[in-house]
């Protein structure tokens, strides 16, 4: 407990910089990984390949090396520090296994869905906003449900560029201190803090869904 | 109500379980404290006729893995080498070395949690871990400095003190934290190894690497680009390191250290690997 | 003026010729029925007017715009174009009101207010008024498929297509549905093409009957001169068949 107190403002630290890649990754992640989705949908082959493309190598490349592409590589044309190159890689990285997850949704909305919206004259991008898509979504929901906490565990690759989030500042406590175990424990607690709301939450939210269908 | 019942179940029942899980952690790692506790480090090694020595993997001229064989090599692990023939003759066990490759941020834990016997890693002996460790006398004289681009223009680490300028160091090292004492206001970039530290100041991600004089020599010799400027703003000894009361183990090194600087083995092992260094004067490394 | 018209239409299917050789000219306000036996080529046909399958040879005109056609904007069609599916194809995700308000919302650009007192005329019309806040999900086959209907009537289209509307309905569901489709078929201006099995909607509300057999228009003729005196042997073993039922 006295590592706690003593550490605290530096896990605090952590923890907000862990929770601000999480969720700007989230969010970029949800964007690009439903427009990679329908990329792969859409009825010209060289545009689902480039989606394919997209998703394959993001997918099947480890997120370390994703992220020091970013911050070894990329950073000498577009500056950018461990917090921006981690946190990008990791939005990259999880977008191609939303776009996976999302592709498989909308796969399994029925066609007559997207035939009926377009008889009645709604446009391929109108019926998929608000025909497709939020079925795609609700089918999708457990999965996605997953992607998001693993994106939350995944953030600690931040750890490895000097991205300030909880895993790096657990680091730094742990070589201070020489507590490991300790450390790790707590740093533990507070993912735990962000990922079992989470969990209850995409739960709720499910449960929400089937209701009011 | 049945529904609502039933989620505040589920709610306490994950509560209970992460409690638990949290509870058993701790009680393990209390256990395995206790149990590293009173574990005789030269009886252990006596027993099994070897030696476990912790070296590093990342850096050049101390313990550097050698790609093609798996094997670090530098002078660290010589000296373990050496440490370890001149032991088994002084107790009369044959003992073999075996290494290990650690990182400055683990190197500790693997001490305490004996994957390792004792290491010898490039590590500056500092009163906070002399609480928790054990260190022989002085193997080998170093001191931090600061690595930059030849263009820089930077002149010395008190050049630095600027919110505008990042220092890179390596997690765990004692230039992590000695480095905030010269330069308060620049920023820190702790990385987790010596290798991502250099790629991360050829990226720009800082404008110098701070750590040992020694280690940056290597890295020096390897990137022309670069310069060590300023000189040794610290002095920091490194130590042979064992866990925490263990007097027998560190008699008999400290013993076995002092007879290879005696019988030449220690100068040698110098000469071999400092002697090719530009701009270090490896007489002053020799033990005199 | 015709609404509708095919020119030496052909639509393949890979190596399968689904379409062979279609001429056919359906006039504003005419109700059509389409009938065949299963595999005849009608529902492709019927697809083929508001785009839902593309042409591979000839011209389709609609509303005076040509389907094959690539400069045509195929969604400026559908706005005059209706499509009621067998299977409803109801948005799973939308209450019933919100089925029929989407489309005129988002393409029509419809006042919300306007948009909404449609709406609910439209449900009064095909009587389901008190359905209106109801999910598909909550609806039975009959039902869904007059708000189906509803929500293509409120884009106010020109011509309505019916791709066997009646086919995925249990019998006692039929006739409610048919009523609307003949209150609609009144309607001087609508034109309509339908394909269907049922007879007795075809011989009261249809102005002609068009036979189809193997992706050929076998027979085209008014509906009182089809049912009493068809020239095609297939078209006289067909309806022999389906009035035996």
């Amino acid at each position: 407990m006295d590592l706690l107190q003593n550490n605290f403002s530096t896990f605090l630290q952590g923890f907000g910089y862990t929770l601000l890649s999480s969720v700007i990754a989230l969010v970029v992640s949800m964007i690009l990984g439903t427009f990679f989705a329908i990329l792969q949908i859409l009825p010209q082959k060289w545009v689902q390949k480039v989606g394919n493309i997209y998703v394959q190598v993001f997918r099947n490349i480890p997120l370390l090396i994703i992220t020091f592409f970013f911050f070894l590589v990329v950073a000498k044309v577009i500056p950018m520090n461990g917090f921006t190159a981690g946190t990008i890689a990791l939005s990259l990285y999880t977008s191609a296994f939303i776009a996976e997850t999302v592709r498989a949704g909308i796969l399994s909305v029925n066609s007559g869905q997207m035939e009926g919206a377009r008889a009645n004259g709604l446009s391929f991008w109108q019926a998929m906003q608000h025909i497709v898509l939020p079925q795609a979504f609700k089918i999708a929901l457990p999965s996605l449900g997953n992607q998001f906490i693993n994106l939350v565990k995944n953030s600690s690759i931040l750890a490895f560029v000097g991205g300030l989030d909880l895993m790096y500042q657990g680091n730094m406590v742990a070589a201070n201190t020489f507590d490991t175990f300790g450390t790790y424990i707590i740093v533990a607690l507070f993912y735990l803090v962000i990922t079992l709301p989470l969990s209850y939450y995409m739960q709720h939210l499910e449960r929400k869904l089937k209701h009011a269908a | 109500m049945e529904k609502a019942k039933k989620r505040q179940f589920g709610i306490i029942a994950t509560i209970v379980l992460a409690a638990v899980i949290v509870l058993g952690l701790m009680w393990a790692t209390a256990t395995a404290k206790k149990n590293q506790e009173h574990q005789d480090t030269l009886a252990r090694v006596e027993k099994l006729g070897r030696i476990v020595w912790g070296v590093k993997a990342d850096t050049k001229l101390f313990g550097l893995m050698d790609t093609k064989t798996g094997v670090s090599k530098g002078f660290d692990v010589d000296i373990a080498k050496a440490l370890t023939v001149q032991l088994s003759k002084q107790t009369g066990v044959p003992m073999s070395a075996e290494f290990v490759p650690v990182s400055s941020s683990s190197k500790i834990q693997l001490l305490k949690n004996t994957n390792i016997d004792g290491t010898v890693s490039t590590m500056t002996i500092t009163p906070e871990r002399e609480k928790i460790i054990d260190f022989t006398k002085q193997y080998f004289d170093a001191g931090q400095s600061i690595l930059v681009k030849k263009d820089s223009g930077i002149k010395s680490i008190k050049d630095m003190n600027d919110s505008k300028y990042t220092i890179i160091v390596v997690v765990g090292t004692t230039a992590a934290e000695e480095t905030k004492k010269f330069a308060p206001k620049a920023k820190l970039l702790a990385v987790q190894d010596y290798a991502t530290g250099m790629q991360a100041l050829k990226a720009g991600q800082g404008q110098a690497m701070s750590t040992d004089n020694a280690i940056l020599y290597g890295f020096a010799t390897e990137n022309p680009d670069y310069q060590i400027v300023g000189g040794t703003f610290t002095h920091g000894p490194y130590g042979i390191a064992f866990d925490n009361d263990q007097g027998p183990m560190i008699r008999e090194t400290n013993k076995a250290l002092a007879t290879l600087k005696k019988n030449g083995v220690y100068n040698k092992l110098i000469k071999k690997w400092f002697s090719n260094v530009p701009g270090l004067d490896w007489h002053e490394l020799e033990a005199k | 003026m015709s609404m509708i018209e095919f020119k030496n239409v052909e639509k393949y299917y890979g190596n399968f010729h689904a379409l062979k050789n279609i001429n056919l000219e359906i006039d504003e306000g005419e109700t059509v029925v389409l009938i065949g036996p299963s595999g005849s080529g009608k529902s492709t046909l019927i697809r083929t007017v508001n785009g839902l399958e593309e042409i591979q040879e000839g011209q389709l005109l609609v509303n005076g715009f040509d389907l094959h056609d690539p400069k045509t904007d195929i969604n400026r069609i559908r706005k005059n174009v209706g499509m009621v599916f067998q299977h409803f194809n109801l948005y799973d995700n939308k209450s019933t009101i919100e089925n029929i308000m989407l489309a005129p919302r988002l393409v029509l650009k419809r006042d919300e207010a306007e948009n909404k007192k449609m709406a609910m005329a439209l449900l009064e019309k095909v009587g389901l008024a008190d359905k209106a806040a109801n999910m598909p999900s909550e609806l039975s086959g009959g039902q869904k498929q007059r708000v189906a209907i509803a929500r293509s009537l409120a884009m106010q289209p020109k011509a309505l297509l019916f791709d066997e509307p009646t086919s995925a309905l249990d019998p006692e569901m039929i006739g409610d549905v048919l009523d609307v489709m003949r209150d609609i078929a009144k309607d001087s201006s609508m034109t309509m093409l339908v394909v269907t099995h049922e007879m007795s909607f075809a011989k009261a509300v249809a102005d002609r009957v068009i036979f189809m057999a193997d992706g050929q228009i076998l027979e085209d003729s008014s509906t009182e001169a089809f049912f009493n005196n068809p020239t095609e042997p297939r078209a006289q073993q067909f309806l022999s068949q389906v009035e035996h039922h």
